[in-house]
């Protein structure tokens, strides 16, 4: 672990200082390090980053890299060592850490350098049709006991095995192929796919909370760990098809779920089909992609309990659109995407009368039988030399009112927002949702270095305007959405 | 039904995965992988398929000489050629190709039919156009056409230019006349690169891929 003993400071300095000292200590062992320390990928073709990723950036896919993956990772000679790891150093900073019961919980780690995240990767050809990509990841957080002390977990993260094939005839280009993979749109090649428009891996510390990787990002009622068989076919590099169904892991892909805690998991009622249209064009130097997906779900409220009458009904579909402009030194990529989740709860939450009550302590509404949330991101990034980028990006998450999404109100005892255990109804401060609603408005600014192709160092800002549903006073404590505007630094190593 | 679907993606793995056909194969490697099921396979990822480009990034290869492709495959293959294009993209691919591969690969392109003129700019790339035929006295620099041909179609190790992509032209002079040694045979075009404006140069990658 990287983390630095505590000394006084002031938020400032650990915000800056120690970050520094750490991206120094890094980037030396990055060049110290042989010109063929590259990733699996790389040792398969001999290619550098840049030849798949946007600018040498990952995960952002270039045309070549799309190619790559759909042709089932089979390009290059088979490695003898199939492996690759990555890790991630990073502190965080959140601008207001005063309005908290216990700072120590709320923002845990905060001003810290960690060791945020750490993944190993197996992959790449296996055969001339077959490959595959699979990751690992141990998150040194990823629980915390009563004394609150952390413990590490490692657990499956993306998995992506698949089949794929090339028909090549008289004016078309047909690619094809079978995906086994435990997370919907992780087969997808372009970076407004939810498996991959997230860059930065989240480190747990409760004080990341509110970084960009924390914001909300587009995603599927399922989540990962699940099971999925999807068929996919891209032609003449127009148009792109993907049409498969998720359910739980289990069997000979309990694999796909490998580590993960029961309480972590999906479990899914039956199959849950993921269907996925995109059309691509290209001209110059740029290639535009508009698509869309489509997904629906019941999941079990109770991964433990199997018991029909607990299931959630997400109905989710999205539409997305990336364009890219690549051409040496420069690498621009925009992107576009804009979600829409219809989540229909299980009778047993339905019409629940709130803990909660009004300021004049009358009831509140009672729960909804369902929500819709939408969501839109969009971002943009540039990459020069594959050396020196920067970004973008905008989310504001909106949607239904709904009193089970509450989990700050007045408490009926004692008509007061409080936290106390003692009370009826006890609020959350930080994280608290006063109104039930779930908008959420930002932006994030980032900059980046890579000195070298393995390593990326960089800083992002996340602002917000509006969080759990307010711009002021969002958790009944005082705490405004401002109030988590964070600063995240980070080193991104990958061998 | 759940064992079913449990066992579907192996089974078709397994069953598909002895239907590999060497003639779709994306080895790089593999003697046995002929240079067209390269050129389909792996090569048109950038290049296009049959050599024709669909990025300014990367350069048509339709129609364009075969002693010059099996000259630059060989020279990447072997690392001589160091510019960043060919480094970042092409050392990997051709690291383990073989002599004939190379062979094949530099016929399967010089048979493709070319790349069709793209239209002029506003302008009428005329300053490119009298470079190209006549070069400039002025200077001290050569016809192009002298040795690209009359109508840019290269002459043996001698690469066709003609509606090629505008942007690797740019580049690749840029190259020959800042760094010849990057590429084979750059010396000799460095003796007409570094008598070249910034002007002349966006003046014939203006001219070529339209005449």
């Amino acid at each position: 672990m990287l983390e630095l003993p505590a000394r006084t400071r002031t938020p400032l300095e650990s915000a800056y200082r120690r970050p520094i000292a750490l991206l120094v200590a890094v980037a030396a062992t990055a060049y110290a390090l042989p010109a063929s320390a590259i990733p699996v990928f790389n040792r398969q073709t001999g290619q550098n980053c840049q030849a798949c990723h946007a600018g040498g950036q990952y995960p952002e896919l270039t045309p070549y890299g799309r190619m790559f993956k759909l042709t089932g990772y089979t390009i290059g000679r088979r490695t003898d060592v199939p492996l690759a790891m990555m890790a991630l150093a990073s502190v965080s900073s959140v601008r207001n850490t005063s309005k908290s019961d216990d700072p120590s919980a709320d923002f845990s780690k905060n001003d810290r350098v960690v060791l945020a995240s750490a993944s190993l990767f197996a992959g790449g050809r296996i055969t001339d049709n077959l490959g595959a990509f699979v990751q690992y990841t141990y998150d040194p957080y990823a629980s915390q006991d009563a004394s609150g002390k952390y413990h590490g977990h490692a657990a499956a993260d993306n998995m992506d095995i698949r089949y794929a094939d090339r028909l090549v005839g008289s004016g078309h280009d047909l690619v094809f192929g079978v995906s086994a993979n435990n997370n919907p749109s992780v087969a997808d090649p372009w970076n407004t796919a939810a498996a991959w428009m997230q860059y930065v891996p989240v480190p747990s510390p409760s004080s990341s909370q509110f970084i960009d990787g924390a914001t909300p990002y587009p995603g599927y009622g399922v989540g990962g760990n699940t099971s999925g068989l999807t068929a996919y076919a891209f032609l003449d590099e127009h148009l792109y098809l993907e049409a498969g169904a998720y359910r739980s892991s289990r069997g000979v892909l309990a694999f796909m779920k490998l580590g993960q805690p029961t309480s972590g998991l999906t479990r899914l009622q039956g199959n849950a089909p993921y269907v996925r249209a995109a059309w691509n064009v290209a001209w110059g130097a740029s290639t535009l992609m508009i698509g869309g997906s489509t997904m629906r779900s019941r999941v079990y409220d109770d991964p433990s309990v199997a018991d029909p009458g607990t299931l959630h009904r997400f109905r989710d579909s999205s539409i997305d659109a990336q364009y890219q402009w690549l051409l040496d030194p420069h690498a621009l990529t925009l992107q576009a995407v804009a979600t829409r989740q219809q989540h229909r709860y299980p009778d047993f939450l339905i019409g629940q009368v709130p803990a909660y009550v009004d300021p004049q302590g009358g009831a509140l509404p009672p729960s909804s039988p369902s929500d819709v949330l939408r969501l839109l991101r969009a971002k943009a990034s540039y990459t020069w030399r594959a050396t020196y980028g920067g970004g973008m990006s905008y989310f504001d998450l909106s949607g239904t009112t709904n009193s089970l999404n509450q989990s700050s109100g007045y408490d009926p005892l004692t008509g007061t927002i409080t936290t106390a255990t003692s009370a009826a109804a006890p609020s959350t401060r930080v994280n608290g949702n006063l109104t039930g609603n779930p908008r959420t408005t930002g932006e994030t600014l980032e900059a980046y270095w890579l000195p070298w192709q393995n390593l990326r160092v960089g800083a992002q800002y996340t602002f917000y305007q509006r969080y759990n549903g307010s711009a002021r006073n969002y958790d009944g404590f005082g705490r405004n959405a401002s109030d988590n505007d964070s600063l995240f630094v980070y080193a991104w190593f990958a061998y | 039904m759940k064992p079913l679907f449990s066992i579907a993606w192996l089974t078709c793995t397994v069953l598909l995965s002895g239907c590999a056909d060497p003639s779709r194969s994306r080895a790089l490697g593999d003697p046995k992988v002929t240079g067209q099921a390269l050129a389909e396979q792996v090569c048109s990822n950038c290049h296009g398929q049959r050599g024709l480009s669909s990025s300014e990034n990367f350069p048509h290869l339709a129609a364009q000489q075969a002693d010059y492709i099996d000259a630059q495959l060989r020279s990447l293959r072997d690392k001589h050629r160091r510019d960043p294009a060919g480094s970042v993209y092409m050392w990997g691919i051709a690291r383990d190709l073989t002599d004939a591969q190379i062979a094949q690969l530099a016929a399967y392109y010089a048979a493709q039919p070319a790349a069709a003129a793209a239209p002029a700019a506003l302008a009428e790339p005329r300053a490119g156009r009298q470079l190209f035929t006549e070069g400039s006295a002025e200077h001290g620099v050569p016809a192009c056409a002298g040795c690209h041909g009359d109508r840019g179609q290269g002459n043996g190790g001698i690469p066709r230019l003609a509606h090629q992509q505008r942007a690797y032209l740019l580049r690749q002079l840029a190259v020959l006349r800042s760094s010849p040694d990057d590429r084979p045979m750059g010396a000799l075009m460095n003796a007409v690169a570094h008598k070249l404006s910034d002007d002349d140069m966006r003046a014939l990658a203006d001219y070529l891929p339209t005449m």
